[in-house]
């Protein structure tokens, strides 16, 4: 599976136009919440609920740059699997236009649906041996609350941006974004559903800017 | 005589009809005391049974109204668990909330309305609405899926902030046909899963439970928001202000009133069906007919008036019996007393008519006595100076010297009746002093022995020189003067007297004796005017010794004969000896 993310990422980088391709570079760190545990060593992490503001456990941040750019004709399709009844992963960035996959990996029904503003859908229940694998295109930028109706519990979000420049920043809150095109920008931080931190930032080539999130 | 028993009749009478009258009052009073007691008895019996099937009623409607707000309260706590209901609400998309929960509460809406009785377990809502995070209601796309509501009936749905925990609530709806219905509205919290935080409720209509009544012909409505919801009763329009009233003027949570509906007295019953909800005041109102208490009240009311006329009978007959019982020892009693008064006035005429006879004898014998002195005493005085007169014959001086005897003792007579008559009049008072018997008794001794006539007697002495006895000196004298020259009169020649006298116990006993001729056994010699049965030279005028024994007595002492038999006659007088100054025997 890796080696299939690996081969679309090579074909979009091929696609690509050759003068949005930059050499610019962002990086730095967010000042993320205090994690309430102890931090994980592993890679999973969680979507929590607190007071109706969703977030990661422990806290990431999705750090991205702002701006008009040209929709690409066609973008890798992600992915993301329902796993012993979590979403993986939890939390996930995609540029707009992009079709997700949502692979049933456990052994039970799950019945994947979102009320949220930016995408509504409803895959219905389905089996793990389903195919072709549910998906949906997300075309609206905004954010996508992913739901089980079976299992109440299961909370995965989908981020869906309006830029194909944007990174997780590690549970430190360091990001790095590069290859990007000179110009005058936003570069925004996701921190939870409520909050998205910006700084007004100016890129230029061959340069690494760096700009931190307090 | 026939008036006085008329009288007494007439007074038997009256008391018997005031007898009667005074129980006529009691029983009537008691009659009177027993309706009113009853009265009161009955009508608070009727409020107090009411009350309790009231209270009964209530609390078997509020049992049922638990079940449903326990099925409902699953229901929603299951609502609440589920994702598409969380989405809705925390997603932001309201619109999908009601097909969201169309599925879980389809069962809700569908199916036929259950018979009254099983209600309460049915759970057939009438409409539902969710209310947003201001307790605001969410208006449904698609009302028909959720029970139609015009917009009045739905704004009464809307809360001031979203409830904690269930509210009851009651919405007047107007329906189609024009007229009015109550819907009973049960708010219930959905809770998030996540934060356990009030989200949203829902708010689910039913017609409301309707309490059941049998027997008393109870009418059962609802009050809420200013009105009266009571189909089955007509004058409900104007039971509504006085319900309207009587909540304003109380804060109770229930009570009851009279009031009059359809002209008949009913007593109305409310209680506040959702004490501390969100919603409006609501209360149930029950109005039961008081012409079941009304029957009984008016059965007792003949009950006790029965029982009171008979009382009134026995208490007639009683009192009759009783006032002829009593009347009878009271017309004895008039009867004798009239009988008394009879004798009385007789006794009191005799009485009258006696001492008018002693007043007049006695005065007769004063008088007597008085009228005699006089020519008496000229008679004396003439003879005496006839004899102081010279040149009679002897003879005559001789005559005339019996003759002037005689007057002395006609004199003597007249004296003594008047003292007699003066003794019968109990005029005559005494001076009591002590006198010396013993002198008194030597005197007249010597004036006997100095008498021309005195017989050849002995005179035999045995008393003290000094012996005092208490009396007037003049009438202890007259007795000793009356007992001595007796015992010389009825003397014999050659006979003897004996003259005793000494203390005896608190008296002094003068016994003088004689010989001579013997007094006849059962002669009374101590009659006024009595005359010896038996021929004799010496005769008395027949009052000396009754004189003797009456001045005796008045001294406190009597005079008795003590035997008379063998030549010897003996009497005996005492007297009270004066105290002090005899010496002790």
């Amino acid at each position: 599976m890796r080696l299939r993310g690996l081969l679309w990422l090579n074909a979009i980088s091929s696609v690509l136009p050759a003068a949005l391709l930059g050499s610019a570079t962002v990086e730095g760190r967010v000042e993320l919440p205090k994690s309430r545990s102890a931090p994980v060593q592993a890679k999973r992490y969680e979507i929590v609920t607190k007071g109706g503001v969703l977030s990661t456990q422990p806290p990431l941040a999705v750090v991205y740059l702002d701006g008009a750019f040209p929709r690409p004709a066609s973008l890798p399709t992600k992915e993301v699997t329902q796993k012993d009844l979590t979403f993986i992963p939890a939390l996930l960035p995609i540029e707009a236009g992009t079709k997700v996959e949502f692979p049933n990996l456990d052994d039970t029904y799950h019945n994947i649906f979102s009320y949220s503003p930016a995408k509504r859908f409803d895959l219905g229940r389905y089996r793990p041996e389903e195919r072709p694998i549910p998906s949906v295109i997300f075309d609206k930028p905004g954010l996508v609350t992913l739901r089980c109706d079976i299992h109440e519990h299961m909370r995965g979000l989908i981020l869906v941006l309006n830029t194909p420049y944007f990174v997780m920043t590690d549970t430190a809150g360091r990001f790095r974004l590069d290859k990007l095109p000179p110009g005058h920008y936003t570069l925004k931080a996701w921190i939870d559903s409520r909050t998205t931190k910006e700084k007004a930032v100016d890129v230029k080539n061959g340069q690494t800017l760096h700009v931190d999130f307090p | 005589m026939s008036s006085a028993v008329e009288t007494r009749d007439k007074g038997v009478a009256r008391f018997r009809t005031r007898l009667f009258t005074a129980m006529m009052i009691v029983v009537a009073t008691l009659t009177a005391l027993g309706f009113y007691l009853a009265q009161r008895k009955v009508t608070a019996d009727a409020e107090r049974n009411l009350q309790q099937i009231f209270q009964n009623e209530l609390s078997s409607l509020h049992k049922l109204e638990e079940l449903r707000h326990a099925a409902l309260a699953d229901r929603c706590n299951a609502l609440a668990a589920k994702s598409r209901i969380h989405a809705a609400i925390e997603d932001n998309a309201i619109d999908l909330l009601y097909p969201s929960a169309k599925d879980e509460l389809r069962d809700l809406m569908e199916g036929e309305e259950p018979p009254p009785a099983q209600a309460a377990q049915w759970l057939h809502a009438k409409f539902y609405r969710f209310l947003d995070g201001a307790g605001a209601v969410i208006k449904p796309l698609n009302p028909y899926d959720v029970g139609e509501l015009n917009g009045d009936t739905e704004a009464q749905l809307a809360l001031s902030e979203l409830p904690d925990k269930q509210q009851i609530g009651y919405v007047l709806e107007n329906t189609q046909a024009g007229d009015r219905a109550i819907d009973e509205v049960i708010a219930v919290p959905i809770f998030s899963t996540d934060t356990g935080e009030v989200i949203s409720a829902l708010v689910i209509g039913f017609k409301p439970l309707e309490l059941e009544d049998k027997h008393t012909g109870m009418k059962s409505g609802i009050w809420t928001n200013g009105h009266l919801h009571l189909p089955a009763l007509p004058a409900a329009s104007t039971l509504n202000q006085k319900v309207a009233d009587a909540l304003a003027k109380s804060d109770q949570d229930e009570n009851y009133f009279r009031v009059d509906a359809g002209g008949a007295p009913q007593l109305l019953f409310y209680k506040r069906l959702n004490p501390g909800s969100l919603f409006l005041p609501a209360y149930e109102i029950c109005v039961y007919p008081l012409s079941y208490s009304l029957e009984e009240l008016r059965r007792l009311r003949w009950q006790v008036s029965g029982a009171g006329a008979l009382l009134l009978l026995g208490g007639f007959i009683a009192s009759h019996l009783i006032a002829l019982r009593f009347s009878a020892p009271v017309k004895k009693l008039a009867l004798d007393s009239e009988e008394n008064r009879a004798k009385r006035r007789r006794a009191e005429a005799a009485l009258a008519s006696t001492a008018q006879e002693l007043e007049r004898s006695t005065r007769y014998s004063a008088d007597a006595s008085h009228q005699l002195k006089s020519p008496v005493t000229v008679l004396r005085v003439g003879l005496e100076s006839l004899i102081e007169r010279e040149g009679f014959k002897p003879e005559i001086y001789e005559e005339l010297s019996v003759l002037l005897h005689q007057t002395h003792r006609l004199t003597g007579v007249i004296e003594d009746l008047l003292l007699l008559s003066q003794l019968d009049a109990g005029h005559l008072q005494i001076a009591s002093t002590p006198v010396n018997l013993s002198q008194l008794v030597d005197e007249w001794l010597d004036d006997l022995g100095a008498l021309p006539d005195s017989p050849d007697v002995k005179i035999e002495k045995e008393f003290p020189p000094a012996l005092f006895v208490a009396g007037e000196k003049r009438y202890t004298s007259l007795v000793v003067q009356n007992l001595l020259e007796n015992a010389r009169k009825y003397n014999r020649p050659g006979g003897r007297i004996r003259v005793s006298a000494c203390v005896n116990g608190s008296g002094v006993v003068l016994t003088v004796g004689n010989t001579g001729c013997v007094i006849a056994p059962g002669e009374n010699i101590f009659e006024r005017f009595h005359h010896s049965s038996t021929p004799s030279a010496a005769s008395g005028h027949g009052i000396g010794l009754n004189l003797a024994r009456e001045l005796a007595r008045l001294h406190g002492g009597d005079l008795r004969l003590v035997r008379s038999e063998n030549d010897w006659t003996e009497f005996e007088v005492r007297f009270s000896a004066a105290n002090g100054v005899n010496p002790v025997a």
